[in-house]
């Protein structure tokens, strides 16, 4: 796999920096927008591992859907959602949080088992992947139906009560 | 440093990012996106398992976690401008009603 070594370094860095920008940006829209970038280069990752299918979701559901909602909601808010400043305490807390969370996982990977060798295939197309959805993962699989019913209900519900209320 | 483990420390790297921006931001739009970024971060994890195993279950397990996070938008997002809709700032330090 090392013959992707450079496409995937590109696409690992856009998405770092996209996702830092995420994190940094003081505007909520421009932290939107680095989403947008982060979302595609992810799926250019997906493409680049051979996962056709999910880079395609990536695009339709994050980038078409989860961001464009997103632009909504900070079009909706006063201000678009602006926020005081973060104060020092929590700024180091947050520091100390993720380097710590940073330091195990790379002492796990160090420690831990090394990856097995990486099969000189991807896996199957859309044929393949549809089976696994509807053997191994079937139970999960469905679930998301009733899942995605229930978050329409429930944010129209939370909606209408914020109606009525004012 | 073989590609793999680039994709691996990528992944790592950008849930620590998102661990790091959900304590750090006040406005509940920017920790949902953070939010998003790490559910980012495991599926690239997931999509890379699957890469290295030649077995597509992991890109299949990728998907329902794409569906999790749309699910996950639409709460989180209806919550917070149910909550904030009506105030000067969108902080999640000042409204008094959220008590946890």
């Amino acid at each position: 796999m090392n013959e992707l070594f450079l496409p995937l370094a590109v696409g690992c860095a856009v998405a770092l920096v996209s996702g830092l920008l995420v994190v940094l940006a003081r505007r909520p829209v421009h932290a939107v927008v680095a989403l947008l970038g982060h979302t595609l280069s992810l799926a250019a990752l997906y493409l680049i591992l051979g996962a056709d299918m999910v880079a395609m979701g990536q695009v339709l559901i994050y980038s078409g859907a989860i961001v464009v909602l997103f632009l909504f909601v900070v079009a909706l808010l006063p201000q678009g959602g602006s926020e005081g400043p973060p104060g020092m305490g929590r700024a180091l807390g947050a520091i100390v949080a993720g380097a710590a969370l940073l330091g195990a996982i790379a002492a796990w990977l160090t420690v831990g088992p090394a990856l097995p060798p990486t099969a000189a295939t991807a896996g199957g197309g859309v044929v393949e992947l549809g089976r696994s959805l509807f053997r191994q993962l079937l139970v999960p699989f469905e679930l998301t139906a009733p899942l995605l019913l229930v978050a329409i209900v429930g944010a129209v519900s939370i909606w209408r009560r914020q109606e009525r209320m004012p | 440093m073989t590609a793999e483990s680039l994709v691996l420390i990528t992944s790592v790297a950008l849930l620590a990012i998102g661990a790091a921006g959900v304590l750090v931001r006040r406005n509940p739009i920017a920790m949902l996106m953070s939010v998003e970024l790490m559910l980012n971060a495991a599926n690239l994890l997931l999509v890379l398992a699957a890469r290295v195993r030649g077995n597509v279950d992991g890109q299949a397990a990728a998907l329902i976690v794409l569906v999790l996070a749309a699910a996950e938008a639409v709460i989180g997002l209806g919550v917070a401008l149910a909550l904030f809709r009506d105030r000067e700032r969108a902080d999640v330090d000042e409204p008094a009603e959220v008590r946890g």
